[in-house]
This record gives structure tokens, C-alpha cells and sequence, in this order.
């Protein structure tokens, strides 16, 4: 298949609307941070109790929607899947942009984000941190070049690059899934379970945002998108959802079996108030099983809308997940004592309160406006649309793809 | 890694020093990272032993102590203060009527430490002689170690703090946007005195807490150690903490 990539003119009205927009959404970001940085942290939800609030919720689903993008860039220089090749270039870029967003929310949320460079030059190996830092900073790096062997249409380098970025891919996420599931104290986090189950729901995620972002691309330009395209990667989604069930599955059967988690299991699973209609609401009923049943639905998988409407669900769903890998975990006491009652001043023995304060929603609505601007932004610059993407063209699409109007001009 | 760790002390110390009105060593010095020449040296590991026994649940001798020696403020939501060391009163799980009991909890100061494990800068280091300390210069603020810690034992300084010139000189200078914990009172040991803790238990509580050299045979903490009668918290982690209980 013969693709030929453009650039979008972006002299429109629409597109500067757009730029505008998402300009001003991004610079919450580094305003927020600034004012949790002059402030202290008491002006977020995080406590002492629970240091960990929505900036690191919003960190690993970025991170994860990150990884899931560049695996999928990969298929078609990879794995030979010829008719992904149409958006390998954009699957790239968000790759790009959602990992760099998510180093932001990472490094504006310490305390200390003026210390930037300590981490450069102090090392601890046995920190998951510290070797996270590697494993972002090399994924970026090769995600950049990866990108630039398809712009040279270089395909031995696509190929070599591809492959390394599915690699560094899992070895990102198994990273991220390990900086909980090394926490042995704490008996919602500590789990082998985690990293393999962070890359499927990562895989997941960013098919999701993929089929999303790629209409919202083509019908804004006006370009031509088969609807065959968007179902088969509506299945893929759906392979990979069940994968994320069975994990959870297994990781909650797990949890339940040994007296010694049955209280975190049932905060989790039975009487943890929001967590609990999350996991079953959220993550389990929408952002699982109705996707799952739409994508591979007869007739609702091969229509647009309803599989838009199945990823956006399902990326809702995933980002639920992350919400309660992250807190649940944290404001459930930690065991002073297995087998006793305990109280004090600092919180002992009782479960902790979060939730998130207004500057820690336009944090995060900043780090989105980051992807988004970013985005627009690329597209400008570089050739990264695809002029059309299609099986095979049938005539009614190309009629309907016609009127179309041009948005971005 | 202790000569980037003792120019960071030395910024540190001259950045004290514009803060804090005379007074001899404001700050960790470089001296405490390096061990030798502060009297830290691998021949001591300080340890403590709590008896809970002499502990009742409406004394606060420690406490009050550890806040003052240490200049701890309060913070208004209690979900935000910081505490050092901190009364914990328990009782026994799924047996109606027990008995209420106290003890101190703090920074154990543990052999195989999660906090150091994690941290990723290194900010969080034991010293030669076994005390965990923070370098608050270098901790970024990323609270993992909060995280890891299985005692609870770290606070975060999530305010600016304003320091009154009335306050005890000896004791570091708080920053905000890091992690701290109880240090022991490392400025006092080196001194050769005992943690302020230890010291108000003795005159003004019921004098259970004891503080001494786990690696000399004839101190009184290796010797309550010595006859098996006392025990770590949590020991199924393989924390080994080098603080122990009696009478739990
Ligand atoms: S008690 Fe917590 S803070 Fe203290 S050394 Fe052990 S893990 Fe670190
Ligand atoms: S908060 Fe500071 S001491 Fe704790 S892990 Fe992070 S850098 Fe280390």
C-alpha cells in the first residue's frame, strides 16, 4: 500500500481556534504547579496519609496510553499489518507527546520540581524510580527516531526501530506496574500481577485513544477513513480488554484467597464507597464489558460510532483502573500490628480520606491540553496525516468523505 | 556519592547559615554522612528498646519532647502535620473487652530500610553508625519513600514554616516540599547525649525507652536483646528495624 503523508495547512480560523484552545488549557499545567509549588502542598487533596494523589493517577494512565500508542505504531513496520501503516506516524507522535506529558505531571507534582537536574546526577539503582527514569528518557528517544525512519521511509530502520520501541514499550510499562507492585507493605499494591497487567490495560487504552484520535484527525481535515480500518482496531481493543479482565481476574481471586488480604480485598471489592463503584462501574461494566460486547457486536463492531463510542468507554474505563491502583491502596491503614485494633493522633489504623482538590482537576486538564496543543502543533510542521486510509475504497464512502467539510483547511 | 553528598551539605550549611541567628551546627553537617570525623563509625549501632509495660496511654513526655528538641510545628489539618514520633494505643483484634495499651511509634531506623530502597536520588542514606537520615537538600520531593516506609514513620513539610528565633538551634532547619523523620536526635548523639525522647521518658514519663549501642555486648539495650524478650514490629517485612519492644 502506497501512502502519501501531508502536512495539515493549519491557516484556518478552526485550526487557530484550536491551537488557542488548547494553548490556554495547557498552560494550566505549569500554573497549577507553580501555585502548588509557591503554596506548599496543602493546597492539593494529598496528605501525609496519602502522599499520592491525582497527579501520579494521571502520570500512569498517560504513561500507559503512551505505550499502548507506540505498540500500535509498530504493527504495521513490525509485524507486516500493512493497513495500520496509515496512522503509524501519528500513533508515534502521541507516543511522544503523551510520555512527555506524563514526565510533566510527574516532576511538577514533587515538592521540589526546582530540583530538576538532582536526578541526573545522584543514582539508586534499586530505586524503580530511578531506573524508570531511564526507561522513559531512552523510550523517547527511541520513539523520536523511529518517527524519523518513517519520515525517510527508511524501511530496514523502521523495522529495527519498531521492534526496539515494542520492546522498550514493556519494559516501560512492567517499569510503571513495578513502582507499586514492589510496595510489599502494602497489600493493594504489591503484586507480580502488576506490570504485565499495566501493558495489557496500556495496550488497551491506547488502541482506544488511537481509533479516537484517527477520526477526530480525518474528519477535521476532511480526509478519507474506512470504516473497516476503525472495526478491526475496535477488535484488537477488544482482544486486548480481555486480557485486562483475566488479569484482574485472577489478581483479585488471588487477593481474596489468603485471610490475611481479606479486608483490603473487600474494601476493594465490596465496601470502599466510590473505589468500589469505580472497579465495578467504571472500570468493570464500562470500560470492559460494554465495550467488548459492542466491538465484537455483528453489527454495532463494524459501525464507526458505536466502536468510537466502545473506545471511549474503555479509555474511560482504564483511566478508572489507574484511579484505583494508585489510592485505594494508600488510604487503606497500613498494618502496624496484624492481629490489633490500633489509634493515634497521625491516622493509625483508619482509613484515609482523598479526593481531589480543584487544582489537582486543572493539573491534570493541563497535562491533556499538553498532548492536545502538541498535537496540533506536529501536524503543522510535519507530514504526519496520511492523505487517506482505506482497505479497499468504495465508492459510497468516497461520496460521503467528499462532503465532509473542511475544518482545519 | 559523599562528595556530591558533602557540597550539598555545604550549600546547605551556608544556606542556614543566612537563616538561623548564631548557633554552633544549625544543620546536618557533612560531618553526619561522612561518619568518622562526626563520632559515627560502624563500631556503634544505636538501637533502641521500648518497654510498653511502663508506657501508659495518656503520657506524652516523648512527644512534647521530640516536638520541641526538634522544632516540629503544627499544622492545622491533621492530616498534614508532621510527626516524628507519635503515640499509638492498640488492643487486641476479635477479643471484646481488651485491654487498651500505648507505646511510641517512630523511625525504626531499619537494617534493610524500603525508604533508602526506593528513594531515587539517594536523598534517604544510613549512616556508618546506623542512623537513617534524610538529606533534605537533596530530596526532590517525589514521596515514594512515603510510599514504601511500612511504619508511617515520614512526613511531608506540605507548608512553608517560618522559623522563630526562639527555637532550638541545634536542630536542622525545616524545608517545605521535602520529607523528613525522626533522626534520632542525631545532634545530641553526636554530642554524646541520648535522643530527647529517651531523656523525657526517663524524668517526666515512665522511663521505658531506652537508647543505647546495639554492638556493644555490655550495653543495656544488648542485653534486653540479648534474652529474646524483645520484639520488632512487622519483623515478617526483614526490615530489621533497631528498634525494639518489650511487652508487646
Ligand atoms: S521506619 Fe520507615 S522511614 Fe524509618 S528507616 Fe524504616 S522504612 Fe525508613
Ligand atoms: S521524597 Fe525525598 S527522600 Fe523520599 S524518596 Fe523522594 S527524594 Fe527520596
Amino acid at each position: 500500500m502506497n501512502i502519501k503523508f501531508t502536512k495539515v495547512e493549519g491557516n484556518s480560523a478552526s485550526y487557530w481556534a484550536y491551537m488557542a484552545l488548547t494553548g490556554l488549557v495547557a498552560a494550566l499545567a505549569p500554573l497549577t504547579a507553580l501555585y502548588m509549588f509557591i503554596n506548599g502542598h496543602h493546597v492539593t487533596g494529598m496528605t501525609n496519609q496519602v502522599p499520592w494523589g491525582m497527579p501520579i493517577v494521571m502520570a500512569v494512565f498517560l504513561i500507559g496510553a503512551s505505550a499502548g500508542s507506540l505498540v500500535l505504531s509498530a504493527m504495521s513496520s513490525v509485524f507486516g499489518k500493512t493497513e495500520y501503516k496509515p496512522f503509524a506516524r501519528i500513533a508515534a507522535l502521541l507516543a511522544i507527546l503523551l510520555i512527555m506529558a506524563a514526565l510533566m505531571a510527574i516532576i511538577l507534582d514533587w515538592g521540589r520540581p526546582d530540583r530538576i537536574l538532582v536526578p541526573f546526577f545522584h543514582f539508586q539503582p534499586r530505586s524503580m524510580f530511578s531506573l524508570n527514569a531511564i526507561l522513559y528518557n531512552s523510550y523517547m528517544l527511541v520513539g523520536f527516531l523511529y518517527l524519523i525512519a518513517q519520515f525517510k521511509d527508511n524501511t530496514r530502520w523502521m523495522k529495527i526501530l519498531g521492534l526496539a520501541a515494542v520492546f522498550i514499550a514493556v519494559g516501560v510499562h512492567s517499569g510503571t506496574g513495578a513502582i507499586f507492585g514492589f510496595v510489599y507493605v502494602r497489600e493493594l499494591y504489591g503484586s507480580p500481577l502488576l506490570p504485565p497487567s499495566f501493558i495489557a490495560a496500556a495496550l488497551s487504552s491506547g488502541t482506544g485513544l488511537m481509533i479516537i484520535a484517527l477520526y477526530l484527525m480525518f474528519r477535521a481535515t476532511g480526509r478519507r477513513l474506512d470504516n473497516r480500518l476503525i472495526s478491526s482496531l475496535g477488535r484488537l481493543m477488544g482482544v486486548f480488554m480481555m486480557v485486562v479482565f483475566y488479569f484482574l481476574f485472577i489478581e483479585n481471586v488471588t487477593r481474596s484467597y489468603a485471610p490475611k488480604n481479606y479486608e483490603a480485598a473487600s474494601f476493594l471489592l465490596f465496601h470502599g464507597g466510590k473505589y468500589t463503584l469505580m472497579f465495578w462501574l467504571g472500570l468493570g461494566l464500562s470500560g470492559l464489558v460494554i465495550p467488548t460486547m459492542i466491538v465484537f457486536h455483528p453489527r454495532y463492531g463494524r459501525a464507526t460510532g458505536w466502536v468510537l463510542v466502545a473506545s471511549a468507554l474503555q479509555v474511560v474505563g482504564v483511566f478508572f483502573e489507574r484511579y484505583i491502583i494508585v489510592i485505594p491502596a494508600q488510604v487503606m491503614p497500613l498494618e502496624f500490628f496484624p492481629d490489633k485494633e490500633i489509634t493515634s493522633v497521625f491516622g493509625d489504623g483508619q482509613f484515609a480520606n482523598y479526593s481531589v482538590s480543584l487544582v489537582e482537576a486543572l493539573y491534570s486538564l493541563g497535562l491533556m491540553g499538553v498532548v492536545a496543543f502538541g498535537f496540533g502543533l506536529c501536524v503543522k510542521l510535519w507530514p504526519m496525516l496520511p492523505t487517506e486510509a482505506v482497505h479497499i475504497p468504495p465508492e459510497a464512502e468516497l461520496a460521503e468523505a467528499r462532503e465532509v467539510h473542511e475544518f482545519w483547511g | 556519592m559523599s562528595v556530591d553528598r558533602r557540597d550539598f551539605l555545604k550549600i546547605g550549611a551556608v544556606m542556614a547559615a543566612g537563616t538561623v541567628v548564631s548557633s554552633g551546627a544549625p544543620l546536618l553537617t557533612a560531618a553526619m554522612a561522612e561518619g568518622e570525623n562526626s563520632g559515627a563509625s560502624a563500631r556503634n549501632q544505636w538501637g533502641m528498646v521500648i518497654d510498653i509495660n511502663k508506657c501508659s496511654p495518656d503520657c506524652t513526655a516523648c512527644y512534647d519532647a521530640c516536638r520541641k528538641e526538634n522544632n516540629v510545628p503544627h499544622f492545622p489539618e491533621p492530616e498534614l502535620d508532621i510527626h516524628w514520633i507519635r503515640k499509638i494505643t492498640f488492643k487486641q483484634k476479635g477479643v471484646p473487652g481488651a485491654e487498651e495499651r500505648a507505646m511510641p511509634a517512630m523511625c525504626y531506623h531499619c537494617q534493610h530500610a524500603p525508604c533508602e530502597h526506593v528513594c531515587p536520588v539517594a536523598a534517604t542514606f544510613t549512616r556508618a553508625d546506623g542512623i537513617v537520615l534524610v538529606d533534605k537538600h537533596r530530596c526532590i520531593g517525589c514521596r515514594y519513600c512515603m510510599i514504601a516506609c511500612p511504619y508511617k514513620a515520614r512526613s511531608f513539610v506540605s507548608r512553608h514554616v517560618e522559623h522563630d528565633p526562639a527555637e532550638n538551634p541545634d536542630a536542622p532547619i525545616r524545608m517545605h516540599g521535602v520529607v523528613e523523620k525522626c533522626d534520632l536526635c542525631v545532634h545530641r548523639i553526636d554530642k554524646g547525649e541520648k535522643p530527647a525522647c529517651v531523656e523525657a521518658c526517663a524524668k517526666a514519663g515512665g522511663g521505658g525507652m531506652l537508647f543505647g549501642d546495639l554492638n556493644d555486648p555490655d550495653s543495656e539495650v544488648s542485653k534486653i536483646v540479648r534474652t529474646g524478650k524483645a520484639t520488632r514490629i512487622r519483623a515478617d517485612l526483614g526490615t530489621n528495624p533497631r528498634v525494639f519492644y518489650v511487652g508487646i
